[in-house]
Parts: C-alpha cells; sequence; structure tokens
C-alpha cells in the first residue's frame, strides 16, 4: 500500500474573537449576586478579574446558549439577542453559521460535531437541493465494507485514453498522456481578495503542507514565492506563454485562461507549452450559458483539464437563465458522456464551494475534484460581506501572525474538510472518490423526489413555488 | 383515549424564569405612580412594598398583543404617562430554529407542564418554518363529519400484525419514546421515559448504552435495542423484553453508528458498555456480520430463537431503495419496521452527516407504504416512522402518508426543557441536566419531575390526536393509515 495520505492538524485556536452569534446585555439591576457564574458551565460569566465585586461582560464567544443564565438570574437582568454582527456578515449564500463553523475548524482541525438533530431548512438554493444518500448498511455496496483508512480520496489531473492500442507486436502503440496526482480531490483556487507577499507565501506553503497546489495568476508569483513551483499553478493567458516560460518550465500544471479562440486550436497552444514544459494544461472556463458546448469542443480540441469557475456565490454568467454550479455541472457532466469522452478529461469546478459538503456534492454532479478560495481566507479570519456589495475584509491582525500560525489553521481547514469527506465515503461504502464522480444515484434531488412523492400524490399546481 | 394510569398534573419549569417572547418597555418618562401595577393581572409589573420605584417589567408573563383588546387593564393603554410599550422580544430570536421554532419549544413546554395544548392562540406551533415537508402540509377537514364522541375514540394500536403467537403488544398511544442511550442521557432522563411507557403502556428503548438495572421494574414497556457497537448487549437483555429492536442505521447519521466523546463516557457509563472510561466510543458503521438479506434473517432468528415470545424491530435510515429494504425485513420476520428519517436524532453526531442524511421522512413513509402494499405484505407488519416528528399533527401526517404510528425523541428531551442548542456532547454535556452523566448536571432536576413532564406531553398529544379525528369523523386512528386524500400541501393542489 502506498504511503497513508495524512494531514497533520494541531489545535491553533487564535483568542480572538471572530464573530459572536449572541450577545447578552446586563441590566442595571443586576447585584452581582453572581449566580450567572455559578450556573455557566462555560464559563462565559466571571467575576471581574480587577474587582470581584463586579461581574465582568459576559465573554460571547464562549456562550452556548444554552439560556441557564437568563433564567436563573434572581434578577432577570440578562438579556440575549442575536449579535447584529453577526446578522450582518455574509448574506443569503454565505450563511453567517458557515462562517463561523469555517473559522472553528481551522482553530482545531475538527469534524464539527453537535447535538439535537438538523436545525436548518428542509431544502434550499444551491447545494443544499440535494442530499447524499449515506446508507451503506443496508445495501452492501460494490467496493464492499471497509473503515476508513482503506478509503482513498486521491484523483489524476490529465488527459485518459478511451482505449489503449496495441501493435502487432503486441506492445503498447498508445501514447500514454501525462498526469499529476492529487491525494485531495480540492486545490486552492486564486485568493478571493489581495494578499500581501508574506500572506501569499504562507498560503502556498499551506497548499505543500497539505500535498496540493494553489493558483495564482503568474503575474503575482514573486520570486520567493516561486520556489514553491512545484506545487504552484501559474495562471497565464494564451499569448503570454512566452513570457512566462521560466515559470512554465518548473511547474507541473499550468492554467491557462479562456478565450474563444481556444475551442478550435487548443492544439496549438498546448505545443507552445510543451515547447517549455511537460506542464499539464488546464483551462481556466467561467460557467456560462453554452458551457456544455464550450467543454465538449475543448475536449474533442485535445484539453486535458478544464476548470468552470462560477462566481463566488456558486452562479454561472448571467444570461438566458442562470444556473447553479451543481446545475451546471451536472449538465456539462452528461454531455460529456453522451458524447463518451468524459472519462478523457478532468473537470475542476470552483465558486460558492463553502462547506465540507459541497466537496463531495459537486463531485456526485460530474466533478473530478474542486477548487476553494473563500474559505481558506475566513480560516484567517477574513470577514464576507454580500451586501451592498461582495467584500471580503482582512483582520488587521493577520499580518502579525507567525506564518507557521497562518499555515496551520489552513491545514486545520482542509484536514477538518478531509475527514469530513471520509466520513461521507465511509457511510455511503465508496472506497475511492474517483468512483464517487457522477454517482447521482448517492444522492436524492429535492426537485426529483418532491415531485415524485408529493406531486403524484397532489395534482401539480401550474405555478409552484418552491 | 388514555389508560388510567395516566394521571395528569401540572408540573412547571424548574427555573426561575421563563423565556419572554413579548419585551415591555417602560421608558423615563414613568412617574412611578402605580397604575400599571394594578392593572396588569398578570402580574407584570411590580412595585415592592416601600420602594418608590417600580421593578423592571417581568416579561414572560406578558401575553402579547392579545392584551390589546383588554381595554380595562392593558397597561399600554392606561398608562398615563404613555411610558411603557410592547414589543417582540430580542431573546426570542435566540431561541430554537426553523425546524424547531420558539414558538413550537414553547408549546411543548406548556404541553409539558399543563397536559394539554396552548390555550394562547399567539403560538403558532403547528407547523415549523423549514419550508418543505410536514412544514407544507397541511390537514384537510371535512366540512359535515360524522359525529363521534371523545370517549367513542381510539388511539391504540397493535403491534404485533403476524398472527405468529408472540406477544400481542397494543400500546395505548401511536407512538414511543427513541432510543436514547445511558451515557448519551442522564439516567433521570432514561428512567422517566420508561415511567412514562409504563403509564402510558407504550414504550421506551435503551438505545445503544446497554440495559441498566434500574429499568428493571419496566421490563414490559422497555425494547432493548442491538446495534452495531453491541455494546452491552447480553442474552439476559434480550429475554427480559417484549420488544427487540435491530439497529441497522438511524436517521440522523445513516451509515455511521454513534459517537460518544470520551468526556461523556464516564465511570458509570463505561461499566454498563464494558468499556474503558474516559475513551471516545464509536460504533461501526455496519454490522460486520450483516452483507445479505440472508445474514439479517440470522439475526432476527437468534432473537427469535433466544426470545420465544418477543416482537423484532428492525430500525433502518431511509436511503434511496428504504422500499426494498423494508420489504426485505418483512420477508426476514420482522414485526415492526421502523423506518428513521434524517431530520430527527438526538445523541451527537457529525453536522455534515446531519444534514445530509437520506431522504426526508416525508418522502420515506409513502414510499415504503405503498411498496408493502403493493408487495400484499402491508397488513402483515406495524410501520414506524421517526425523524422529525415535532407535534401531534407531524404525527397525523406521518400516519396519513402511510405509517402506523411514530417515535419521538427531540419532543420527549423538549418537555425536559431542552432548548435545543445542540451542546449535548461538548465536554461535561448538556448544561441543563437533560443529555449529561456529569454527576452534578443530571442531578438538575428528579425523575419524578421528568416523569409527570413527559407524561403531560403524551397526552396533550393524545388530547390533540383525539380532537383531529374528531374533526374527521373517525373512530380509531387506524382509518387514518395511509389517507393522503386528507392532506394538502402548500406547493400543489
Ligand atoms: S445572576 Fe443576575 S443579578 Fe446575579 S450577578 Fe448575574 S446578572 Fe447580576
Ligand atoms: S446562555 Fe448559557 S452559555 Fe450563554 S452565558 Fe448564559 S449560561 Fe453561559
Ligand atoms: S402606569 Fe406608567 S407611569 Fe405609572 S408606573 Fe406604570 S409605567 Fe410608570
Ligand atoms: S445540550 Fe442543549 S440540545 Fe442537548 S439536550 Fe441539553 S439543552 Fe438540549
Amino acid at each position: 500500500m502506498p504511503k497513508k495520505y495524512h494531514i497533520d492538524i494541531k489545535a491553533t485556536p487564535l483568542n480572538r474573537d471572530f464573530v459572536s452569534k449572541f450577545k447578552i446585555a446586563r441590566g442595571e439591576n443586576c447585584i452581582n449576586c453572581g449566580k450567572c457564574t455559578k450556573v455557566c458551565i462555560y464559563e462565559a460569566h466571571k467575576r471581574g478579574a480587577k474587582d470581584p465585586r463586579k461581574i465582568d461582560d459576559p465573554h460571547m464567544a464562549l456562550c452556548k446558549n444554552c439560556f441557564r443564565c437568563i433564567q436563573e438570574c434572581p434578577r432577570g437582568a440578562l438579556v440575549k439577542s442575536l449579535d447584529p454582527d453577526f446578522l450582518a456578515l455574509g448574506g443569503s449564500y454565505w450563511k453567517p453559521d458557515m462562517l463561523l463553523s469555517i473559522w472553528k475548524q481551522a482553530e482545531d482541525g475538527k469534524v464539527p460535531v453537535s447535538g439535537a438533530g438538523y436545525r436548518g431548512p428542509f431544502t434550499g438554493p444551491g447545494f443544499d437541493g440535494m442530499w447524499t444518500d449515506m446508507s451503506e448498511i443496508v445495501r452492501p455496496t460494490r467496493d464492499g465494507i471497509h473503515g476508513r483508512e482503506y478509503i482513498s480520496t486521491a484523483v489524476d489531473l490529465g488527459r485518459k485514453l478511451n482505449h489503449l492500442n496495441f501493435a502487432d507486436t503486441g506492445s503498447l502503440a498508445s501514447n500514454i498522456h501525462q498526469t499529476v496526482d492529487l491525494p485531495i480531490p480540492i486545490i486552492f483556487d486564486i485568493p478571493a481578495c489581495k494578499l500581501s507577499n508574506n500572506i501569499m507565501t504562507s498560503f502556498v506553503i499551506s497548499a505543500v503542507a497539505a500535498g496540493t497546489f494553489a493558483i495564482m495568476p503568474a503575474n503575482d508569483i514573486s520570486a520567493d514565492i516561486k520556489q514553491y513551483i512545484n506545487n504552484i499553478i501559474p495562471l497565464v493567458s494564451p499569448d503570454k506563454i512566452t513570457a512566462h516560460q521560466s515559470l512554465i518550465s518548473g511547474a507541473r500544471l499550468v492554467a491557462i485562461e479562456y478565450a474563444t479562440a481556444l475551442l478550435n486550436d487548443f492544439g496549438s497552444v498546448k505545443d507552445s507549452i510543451k515547447k517549455i514544459s511537460q506542464a499539464v494544461t488546464i483551462v481556466r472556463i467561467p460557467a456560462m450559458t453554452g458551457i456544455e458546448d464550450a467543454v465538449t469542443k475543448l475536449a474533442r480540441s485535445g484539453a486535458e483539464v478544464i476548470h468552470i469557475v462560477a462566481d463566488y456565490r456558486g452562479m454561472e454568467a448571467p444570461g438566458l437563465r442562470q444556473r447553479f454550479l451543481k446545475d451546471v455541472v451536472r449538465a456539462v457532466h452528461l454531455r460529456l458522456i453522451e458524447e463518451r469522452i468524459r472519462d478523457e478529461i478532468t473537470i475542476i469546478v470552483s465558486g460558492g464551494i463553502a462547506m465540507a459538503e459541497h466537496v463531495p456534492k459537486a463531485i456526485i454532479c460530474g466533478a473530478d475534484l474542486i477548487a476553494v478560495d473563500i474559505p481558506l481566507l475566513v480560516a484567517l479570519g477574513a470577514l464576507l460581506y454580500e451586501q451592498p456589495e461582495m467584500t471580503i475584509t482582512l483582520p488587521d491582525w493577520l499580518e502579525k501572525l507567525p506564518a507557521a500560525t497562518v499555515v496551520q489553521r489552513i491545514v486545520n481547514l482542509m484536514g477538518a474538510w478531509h475527514s469530513q469527506l471520509l466520513e461521507v465515503m465511509g457511510a455511503m461504502g465508496i472506497r475511492e472518490v474517483r468512483r464517487l464522480r457522477g454517482e447521482t444515484g448517492r444522492a436524492i434531488f429535492f426537485d426529483e423526489i418532491d415531485k415524485d412523492t408529493f406531486g403524484k400524490l397532489f395534482q401539480q399546481r401550474e405555478t409552484a413555488s418552491i | 383515549m388514555k389508560p388510567e394510569t395516566v394521571v395528569i398534573k401540572p408540573m412547571p419549569s424548574r427555573f426561575k424564569h421563563k423565556v419572554p417572547k413579548y419585551k415591555v418597555t417602560r421608558s423615563d418618562a414613568c412617574i412611578n405612580c402605580g397604575m400599571c401595577a394594578k392593572s396588569c393581572p398578570y402580574g407584570v409589573h411590580e412595585r415592592i412594598e416601600g420602594h418608590n420605584k417600580m421593578r423592571p417589567p417581568i416579561d414572560y408573563k406578558c401575553i402579547g398583543y392579545e392584551c390589546r383588546k383588554n381595554d380595562e387593564f392593558y397597561c399600554v393603554y392606561k398608562c398615563p404617562r404613555k411610558a411603557l410599550s410592547l414589543s417582540l422580544n430580542p431573546m426570542y430570536e435566540t431561541l430554537g430554529d426553523c425546524r424547531w421554532t420558539s414558538d413550537m419549544i414553547i408549546a411543548t413546554w406548556i404541553m409539558a407542564e399543563t397536559g394539554y395544548p396552548p390555550e394562547r392562540t399567539d403560538i403558532g406551533y403547528q407547523t415549523g418554518n423549514s419550508d418543505g415537508g410536514f412544514d407544507k402540509l397541511r390537514l384537510k377537514f371535512p366540512v359535515n363529519p360524522l359525529k363521534v364522541e371523545r370517549d367513542e375514540i381510539s388511539t391504540e394500536l397493535r403491534l404485533n400484525r403476524r398472527n405468529d403467537g408472540r406477544s400481542n403488544v397494543v400500546i395505548s398511544t401511536p407512538m414511543y419514546g427513541g432510543g436514547m442511550s445511558f451515557g448519551s442521557v442522564s439516567l433521570s432522563t432514561m428512567l422517566s421515559k420508561a415511567r412514562n411507557a409504563t403509564i402510558w403502556n407504550t414504550f421506551t428503548c435503551t438505545g445503544e448504552g446497554g440495559y441498566p438495572e434500574m429499568l428493571y421494574p419496566y421490563d414490559d414497556h422497555v425494547i432493548t435495542q442491538v446495534a452495531t457497537g453491541l455494546f452491552g448487549v447480553r442474552e439476559e437483555t434480550i429475554q427480559r423484553v417484549r420488544i427487540v429492536e435491530f439497529k441497522y442505521a438511524q436517521g440522523a447519521k445513516p451509515g455511521l453508528g454513534g459517537h460518544l466523546l470520551g468526556e461523556k463516557n464516564t465511570e458509570s457509563v463505561a461499566r454498563m458498555r464494558e468499556a474503558v472510561k474516559g475513551t471516545s466510543l464509536f460504533s461501526p458503521f455496519p454490522f460486520h456480520s450483516v452483507y445479505s438479506i440472508e445474514d439479517h434473517k440470522k439475526h432476527i432468528d437468534w432473537i427469535k430463537q433466544m426470545n420465544p415470545k418477543a416482537l423484532v424491530s428492525v430500525k433502518v435510515s431511509t436511503p434511496n431503495d428504504v422500499d426494498m429494504v423494508a420489504v426485505g425485513s418483512y420477508y426476514a420476520g420482522a414485526h415492526i419496521i421502523h423506518i428513521d428519517g434524517g431530520y430527527g436524532g438526538t445523541g451527537a453526531a457529525p453536522d455534515i452527516a446531519k444534514k445530509n442524511i437520506a431522504m426526508p421522512i416525508e418522502y420515506a413513509i409513502p414510499k415504503v407504504h405503498n411498496f408493502l402494499k403493493e408487495e400484499g405484505a402491508r397488513d402483515a407488519v406495524t410501520l414506524i416512522a421517526s425523524g422529525g416528528i415535532r407535534t401531534a399533527h407531524d404525527l397525523v401526517k406521518a400516519i396519513c402518508l402511510g405509517a402506523d404510528g411514530a417515535v419521538v425523541g427531540t419532543a420527549e428531551m423538549v418537555a425536559l426543557e431542552c432548548v435545543r442548542c445542540g451542546n449535548c456532547e461538548s465536554g461535561r454535556g448538556c448544561a441543563r441536566g437533560i443529555a449529561s452523566t456529569d454527576s452534578e448536571l443530571a442531578d438538575l432536576f428528579d425523575d419524578e419531575w421528568a416523569t409527570q413532564r413527559i407524561v403531560n406531553l403524551y397526552h396533550a398529544w393524545n388530547y390533540q390526536l383525539v380532537e383531529i379525528l374528531q374533526k374527521f369523523g373517525m373512530k380509531s386512528v387506524s382509518e387514518l393509515v395511509g389517507r393522503t386524500d386528507l392532506l394538502e400541501h402548500v406547493d400543489y393542489s
């Protein structure tokens, strides 16, 4: 067995408050009796360090909303509410709870666990419109039953052959393409906001530590970052290939910005890269109406890896209709299957990947792997606001963090996501993430099942709202 | 109808303050005249004898906007200085979530306290805000139902339909308590569930943490669970009960077994589970001895051999092919098929699994019900649903969709004043003493209080169930099974 892939997680709490969900105000009628300090088992209420006669303001990052202090304060002096800062965070896609969860996973690298059942909506837009089907038990699977230590999350990037050809002599006649192996189906996308050279360096080092790659615009790759070129995917426009020769020559993967000219002429671009290096080439294309056709054409003209990029909420570019990433990927995947070329190329998707569950879900919809951006910054304390326009603000203390801390927090997040991927695959009885790709039988789609169940029981209305 | 053992007694909250829905604000314009204290009959306003200043209003006692109609005492109108105003309390938003709304939690607390559905009309608890499933289904009552008296109505449920000479178990109300192991909940919690099951002539389930000795007096109303971890399962625990449940999977973590984190594995828990104290206990994903329906049958035969009277229940989650599984279990000899949809669960589970489960129970029930019917097996098994049955209305909807009855878990916890904060697994466990084996926390209530709260809750549900059957003009809950024509869906017509 090859060396086991392992992400080294390590608790790296920053002892800083990210945002707190709740706020507790202590009214003037507090008599400093100390009851709240006794009933709060999470120690959110404490007597003053300087003046123990007084009770300090509650430490809200510790509050877990158990209501005991509220209900037991003899004076009813405490009032809890949702913190306005928390409510202002994120937006309709990046829910504040998601951001908080990302932050926590960066702190300890652990799988988020809680009690008392699921608390969210029944279904929803985006990835919330599907459920994975995790019931291995009642359906002994084709892979058999095994522990998570045997589960592989490795994927390979590159062009594959549809079939092998052999010469009359029996020797292999086909030309096997170059591929790049990755131990997890996740790469780092271009950082979602401008980073300083220091943070950028740590960012790349964390990609190295997680055994994956970071995509970076070629122009942003400074001399000291360049030493990690083994784990960097330089992004260049098709006409700048020779200009970035020195970068490309050391890279294992190179990403080319999409231009319509590429559709019929991928070959010549590939040739110019080939002159410089063996790097496997990724075409980075925005999700848009007609993406199925574009991807098919690219695949037909020899593209190796195609990276479909949706916006930060997972939506394709505005067009006749705007689909969410999951529907875009399903459409592309199905088209490539119809065209019988799905297995020949690798599909990366990104945009709106916010939670660990989005990784298996995107893969079930047909992606080979995903690229992640915003969560990597949230791990470092970045705050995201969708309104009035999308903004990401980095905390001012970020620059002061030791590089090792920055690296470890990103690694922790990836460790937690990797564990969750294993959890899902283990429960499904799927032993290799490659086999999860396009496995829609392992998912339940709201639109389909709701129509199939309630649509049949109750006649469908003309304009059913969902 | 309720069994004679059921006695309703008011059992108030164990906390000093309730969680307020409204906020009464008194501005600086107040001159401490005391008028509000005199007018409000609910005791919101207080001025202690000999004090000049009014006490801050006691929000939770306020009945809210409904009070506006009370010209003779509505304090906001009565105050000569217009110093009072009424609004929704920001605290209320911090309670509950879209599945279990704050109104639903408060309503459940009222039921557990009084034994009856709330009289207040300002709490909308019949559906939650999850925007799907039960929350989009409505009951369609006939205009002129057959006239039926309350005491003519039967809510009994027969659990053995096989005519195989095994116990003829009949429960008095079509629901029983879900499996919560010792370790995941406190002994008081577990004991009160068992006592309630006995009083209500129904069942509770051990969960997979073994069979504590203090449950022995309630043997006839306890289901021994055999789960993948086989924690604490012995021949003797299988022989002492009337129902044995095989747990193949549970909705909150299908494909995954239970998690009991190290901190919660205290000395006494470890003894019961025959495990080492302080270690995290994970139940393996599958039974490592079940790979086929034949293996499954062997397990059932094994139980039947060991206890010749017992009924066998098979608990499964709700994957795409849950219907096949159910029929398979029927052929393997199960008396009860218990399908557990995803959106329930009480114990600790990874968030990713809680959300992504398999299919919600609302889809699984008709799927299984219809397939069993097609196979001609529906009349020979009892179909029990769980995973997100929060109210009597959910129970009725589940039965209309094709279940015979339901298992409830979270609702019982909420009756014990769970606030659904979700921290049952962390550190010492539940801060409110419900899901904790920490000696100090587990002592926060006694089992007498807890038993009565659950008995009251069951009564309120049963009361409502009878009321609904009356509105349908039915004499027995069994008439309701599979009656999807009595439902409507907000999105379809
Ligand atoms: S319990 Fe209430 S009165 Fe006592 S110190 Fe805390 S806030 Fe003040
Ligand atoms: S609500 Fe609970 S956790 Fe929060 S401060 Fe009060 S006692 Fe502590
Ligand atoms: S009636 Fe108005 S002025 Fe008088 S005590 Fe009440 S709030 Fe104050
Ligand atoms: S920890 Fe919270 S959710 Fe869990 S049982 Fe206690 S109150 Fe309920």
